[in-house]
């Protein structure tokens, strides 16, 4: 048996060298705009004056307690819908009869369409006197104040629908291929319907499930528009807040918009640790 | 026979062997990326010994115009009436549109921040205010520019509104483009009998709950409503100081805020959420959801009254004690890389051909800047013979008592404590 096989140095190199295209634009991004971000908060890059280091921009604001708080309830219920939505969605495309195959199509146009469009169509649809209040005939002042009310609604609602394709898609994607055969032998088994879904297709689906979560979860936290557009005054989101404070007239603003930017990264990294921790422990992913 | 190898992990390899050179990586680019600190920009005034040289220049130069785009007569005004005159001046005017004047003035700033100085994306910028003062501070203008524009004859020397932009001397750092007035606006049919004061107009809204708000500072029409109010609760724009100073601010804001949460459940919504930004205050005066709202650009207002956005019983309210006016500029930023072709666009801005289109209520309606009195007779005539907008009364009527604007300190202290005291409020 001949076995040609370069030498192992420069089958290093050329891994090294394949790897490169894909390292490049992340060390790019996470180094430069990260570390950008860090070095700014800490004072280091003033527009005027000279560097300095200082925490004093993570002290500027006393809303910034309430802000986080507001940031990880409106990604925790919106997530935690897209995952039960996305889910149950899943199930009912892999089922594969006609039902589920316009639930798929309309789950993939879903994601094609940006969070800025998402967000004025909510908004259109949801305001006091928007399409559904025209449609219904209620009068704005009857009207629920779902758009920039006290709960969040149109702002949750937006996330949670977007997401919920987002996670289904990704479900669909890993379940397709393994799915049937781990179905069948399960019904010719025995197992009921209620039964499959709980001992066969969640645990399957659960990492990726989980997975899909995680990144949906992040991408809410660390997005500002969708929250801008049909969010209330105060309090605000940390994401918001970043960007009125990076926006603002005064000089000194922007090291305490990279604070608040560099708090939304602790909180979102702290977040995909957890998960991580999670998926690994899960039996379907050993 | 050939054998592949699988692809996998490669184990028991030492890991520093790994780890070393991925920090090394990282130590070169992290070193790489801050050491660019921003460099001193340089303020000094253009090469350009007459216009002549400028003209030369700027032939051939594409200059990017950004500008805030929410306006379809501004945008419209710009791509089919300014853009061709700058083209027979050899230059191509492009409009950048953006949601905010300060994203324009940010892309200079981060341009700055890392290092560049030459070539920046953004040409000319149309500007006023603090977000002048802030790139003035930060030193992202050219200065110097605009006494080499032969069109700044027709433009009075002496005009208070265009020496100083919001306090701030514009010491040739910009060239004016057109002046506004602050208006308020309001529903004829379901306010019959309109208030004539501000203080007037806070009392009407209490009367009328839940059909009057503002828009949420730092807009910049809402930051304007606050310092209305100012005015109004000191007794008059006489009583405040042009001039920022704590003491001054420690003195008059009380009176302000308290006022303000005076009005709060009054307003739409019990003033527990505010429109974020002018445009949605225009939404819900349309949707009639309100019967009073605001703007910094009356300008406007006759093409959406025709078009059909805003009810025909639309007004402008001229209240007694006058209302804020400004008027707005060109800036070049410092690092443009066709300052010539800036200065062609500026100047052909400022001509009776485009200062007289712009300020018909058909293409943009905006008040001109130039010194009708001292232009030709044949001139003063064609801005005589201007047609009449049934919803905004002339700027002689409209600036009638006009009140100065704050000095842009002011701006940021105000907005920053409407938040804390004023939106924290529930």
């Amino acid at each position: 048996m001949t076995v040609l096989q370069p030498r192992p140095r420069r089958r290093r190199l050329r891994a090294t060298l394949l790897v490169l295209p894909a390292l490049i634009p992340v060390v790019i991004v996470v180094i430069g705009g990260v570390g950008t971000t860090v070095v700014q908060s800490l004072g280091l890059m003033p527009l005027v004056g000279s560097p300095a280091l200082s925490v004093a921009a993570f002290e500027g604001s006393d809303d910034l307690l309430g802000s986080a708080l507001l940031s990880l309830g409106i990604a925790v219920v919106s997530t935690a819908i897209a995952a039960v939505v996305g889910f149950f969605t899943a199930v009912l495309i892999i089922s594969g009869n006609w039902g589920g195959r316009i639930v798929g199509a309309l789950g993939a146009a879903a994601v094609t369409v940006p969070h800025l469009v998402g967000a004025a169509s909510v908004g259109l649809l949801l305001s006091d006197s928007g399409v559904l209040a025209r449609l219904l005939g209620v009068a704005p002042e009857a009207w629920p104040a779902l758009v920039a009310g006290p709960t969040w609604f149109a702002v949750i609602a937006e996330y949670a629908w977007k997401e919920s394709a987002f996670v289904a898609l990704i479900i669909v994607g890993t379940l397709a291929t393994r799915i049937t055969s781990y179905d069948e032998t399960a019904a010719v088994l025995g197992a009921h319907r209620s039964a499959r879904l709980r001992l066969v297709l969640f645990p399957l689906a659960a990492p990726s499930l989980l997975v899909a979560s995680t990144i949906a979860f992040a991408y809410t936290l660390g997005s500002y528009e969708v929250a801008w557009l049909l969010g209330k005054t105060y309090p605000e989101p940390l994401s918001v807040m970043a960007l009125r404070l990076f926006n603002s007239a005064s000089l000194t603003a922007r090291p305490e918009a990279a604070a608040v930017a560099v708090i939304t990264l602790l909180l979102t990294g702290a977040i995909i640790a957890v998960a991580m921790l999670g998926i690994r422990r899960m039996r379907a992913w050993q | 026979m050939l054998t592949r190898t699988p692809f996998r992990r490669a184990t028991n390899r030492p890991a520093r062997r790994q780890i070393i050179p991925a920090l090394a990586t990282l130590a070169v680019s992290a070193l790489a990326l801050t050491a660019c600190t921003a460099p001193a920009a340089s303020t000094e005034g253009p090469e350009f010994s007459d216009w002549a040289a400028v003209h030369e220049a700027a032939q051939g130069q594409t200059v990017k115009l950004w500008m805030w785009g929410g306006d379809d007569q501004g945008n419209a005004y710009v791509d089919d009436v300014l853009a061709p005159a700058a083209a027979e001046q050899g230059v191509t005017l492009e409009r950048v549109p953006i949601a905010d004047t300060k994203d324009a003035l940010n892309r200079v700033f981060t341009e700055l921040q890392a290092g560049r100085t030459t070539d920046g994306a953004v040409d000319l910028v149309w500007i006023n205010g603090d977000n002048f003062r802030t790139g003035k501070q930060a030193n992202a203008w050219l200065c110097d520019w605009t006494g080499l524009l032969p069109n700044m004859s027709a433009v009075s020397e002496t005009d208070p509104l265009l020496t100083k932009d919001f306090g701030t001397p514009v010491d040739g750092c910009e060239a004016p483009w057109h002046k506004a007035q602050f208006s308020f606006v309001y529903n004829s049919a379901t306010v019959p009998n309109p208030p004539t004061t501000i203080e007037g107009i806070l009392d009407w809204a209490e009367a009328n709950p839940g059909r009057f708000t503002y828009p949420a500072a730092p807009d910049f029409t809402g930051s304007a409503f606050l310092r209305e109010v100012l005015y109004s609760v000191s007794g008059g724009h006489e009583n405040v100081p042009s001039l920022y100073s704590d003491e001054a601010f420690a003195e008059l804001s009380p009176a302000l805020y308290e006022r303000l949460d005076q009005l709060a459940p009054s307003l739409w919504r019990d003033g527990t959420t505010y429109p974020a930004t002018s445009e949605q205050l225009t939404k819900l005066y349309a949707d009639g959801e309100i019967d009073m709202m605001m703007t910094y650009g009356p300008a406007t207002l006759t093409a959406l009254v025709e078009n059909g956005t805003l009810p025909e019983t639309t007004r402008v309210l001229t209240v007694d004690d006058g209302t804020l006016g400004n008027a707005s500029f060109f800036g070049i930023p410092s690092i443009s890389g066709n300052i010539a072709g800036a200065m062609v666009v500026a100047n052909e801005a400022l001509s009776v051909e485009q200062q007289l289109a712009k300020a018909d209520p058909a293409v943009w309606g905006q008040f001109t800047v130039l010194d009708v009195d001292a232009l030709s007779a044949a001139d003063r005539a064609l801005f005589d013979a201007l047609p009449r907008s049934p919803v905004v009364p002339s700027f002689d009527v409209l600036s009638r008592n006009a009140n100065p604007e704050l000095s842009a300190e002011w701006v940021p202290a105000l907005d920053d404590g409407w938040r804390t005291r004023i939106a924290a409020r529930q």
